[in-house]
């Protein structure tokens, strides 16, 4: 009897342990963030009559999503302040100086999420949001989530908007001017399966 | 961009409460002995500072995470305060000596705190941070040292007017280079430094350490502020930032007749030059890049090219 314990029933327990751990790993897809099919921009008021859009072109990151636990799901963004881009050269330069993102002092902006909620259609992901050395909590609502693969690659895809004050990170409102406060930030961003 | 005027109205209170202060001082007579007019002064400058950047509500984060919040809350503040000290106990002026070169040697490093350039996967190496670190406390402290000397030479409200005038130049030309905030503060800087020297002189009284030393660190600051944080280009910061030297050429032939004002004459204009010239690049560099900007339309397509400047 004790043979057949340790030649049959201990061999079946330790692999079904492997095994629910195994699962509880796949559970969870691990992504990059995939550069050349993601944007991250934005646009702000100019004179309260218009508005100004550009984009950050560097940008990194990565998120895990647990498809069966979403709780657990987890979402960081690093946006070069740096790369910030206008369509126009000489603003971009004055953007970058202190009186605006001062990126020689803070070069990143960076999001990472602390909380994960599923939601229709989507995740309602809390987090600290960190722009020119001030970090806020915010919450961002994800849209989409489906998957797709392509080329033998996992890809999942997510989009966001995000309001923000200026003024509420650091942002001197005296030097706010022309360009206003408020600024909408769009995240579309693809994941590719590590 | 901050209101001009009440820039014209910070700067205008900051100026009256320094000369105030120094003007009471002396009509009190509160101090008897010469040497602790310096503390006096540190109080004018420093209170003149405090009122002036209240009135301009500047915002100051806290810890310090700008260079600039750094220069305002660490480094004048520290500067005041061993210029109090040296005044006040009347400590060995050796002693005095090696407390500025001290605070000289840890001024870059300070204005370079947590930046890309000292922290980061961009940041200098270490070699390279010692280079640059060194070089300017090297430059501050030499500045620092050969106007100190010339005033020991021959005391005149002239050295610290020039500092005065290329920190304002300083100003100008930050903000010219697009980062309006660190050159404004400048304004404020000019105007306690002129009321102080000049209440001083009413009073005719000659000690002015102080005065020379906040003028020196700040031109230096405003100057390293705007090259490594704005784009202010570094070989005008050499000439914006050595311009006071100038004023050592009055040394080059001394008779003992010379007229003093003369002689301050022509240090201010000595000085005027390269300000001027420096003032004139960072112009015409502020038409071409930045203007546009603030007001106006350019289009350029092939060989179209229209450009059109209206009202912001």
């Amino acid at each position: 009897m004790r043979r057949l314990v340790s030649a049959w029933v201990l061999p079946a327990v330790i692999g079904a342990i492997v095994c629910l751990s195994g699962q509880s790993g796949i559970a969870a897809d691990d992504y990059d963030y995939d550069l050349v099919h993601s944007s991250v921009s934005f646009k702000a008021r100019h004179l309260d009559i218009s508005w100004i859009h550009g984009r950050f072109n560097d940008v990194a990151g990565k998120f895990s999503i647990d498809r069966e636990n979403p709780a657990k799901s987890t979402f960081e963004l690093t946006i070069k302040a740096d790369s910030i881009d206008t369509a126009n050269k000489a603003r971009d330069e004055h953007l970058r100086q202190p009186d605006y993102f001062d990126t020689k002092q803070f070069p990143t902006i960076t999001f990472k999420s602390t909380s994960t909620k599923p939601i229709d259609g989507g995740y309602e992901v809390t987090g600290n949001f960190t722009m020119h050395g001030t970090t806020k909590k915010v919450t961002l609502v994800l849209k989409g989530g489906k998957e797709h693969e392509f080329k033998g690659v996992k890809r999942v895809a997510f989009s966001t908007e995000l309001p923000l004050k200026r003024s509420d990170f650091g942002f001197d409102k005296s030097a706010i001017g022309p360009i206003g406060d408020e600024a909408l930030i769009f995240i579309d961003c693809e994941g590719m399966r590590k | 961009m901050p209101d001009p005027l009440v820039y014209l109205q910070a700067t205008g209170v900051a100026a009256i409460v320094s000369a105030l202060i120094v003007l009471m001082v002396a009509r009190q007579r509160l101090l008897v002995e010469n040497h602790r007019w310096d503390a006096a002064n540190c109080v004018a400058l420093g209170l003149g500072l405090a009122v002036g950047g209240q009135l301009l509500a500047q915002r100051i984060a806290w810890p310090p995470a700008s260079g600039l919040d750094r220069f305002l809350v660490i480094i004048i503040p520290a500067l005041l305060g061993i210029e109090f000290i040296a005044a006040a106990q009347s400590i060995p002026a050796r002693l005095t000596w090696i407390l500025r070169l001290s605070l000289a040697a840890a001024v870059p490093r300070i204005l370079l705190h947590d930046s890309v350039y000292l922290s980061g996967p961009t940041a200098w190496t270490i070699w390279h941070s010692l280079l640059i670190l060194s070089l300017g406390s090297l430059l501050l402290a030499s500045v620092w040292l050969l106007l100190v000397r010339l005033f020991e030479r021959s005391a005149d409200a002239s050295i610290p007017l020039s500092l005065s005038v290329a920190i304002l130049g300083a100003g100008l030309s930050v903000m010219m280079a697009g980062y309006i905030k660190g050159g404004a503060t400048a304004f404020l800087l000019v105007s306690v430094l002129v009321a102080t020297t000049f209440a001083t002189r009413v009073t005719r009284n000659r000690q002015a350490p102080v005065i020379l030393g906040i003028g020196v660190v700040s031109l230096f600051s405003v100057l390293f502020i705007g090259t490594f944080f704005g784009r202010l280009p570094l070989d005008r910061a050499f000439a914006l930032g050595l311009a006071p030297l100038l004023c050592w050429a009055t040394e080059w032939k001394r008779s003992s007749d010379r007229n003093g004002w003369f002689v301050g004459l022509i240090r201010l204009m000595l000085i005027a030059i390269p300000v001027i010239v420096v003032l004139i690049l960072m112009k015409r560099d502020f038409d071409r890049n930045i203007a546009p900007l603030l007001g106006g339309v350019q289009i350029n397509v092939s060989n179209l090219k229209i450009e059109k400047v209206t009202e912001r």
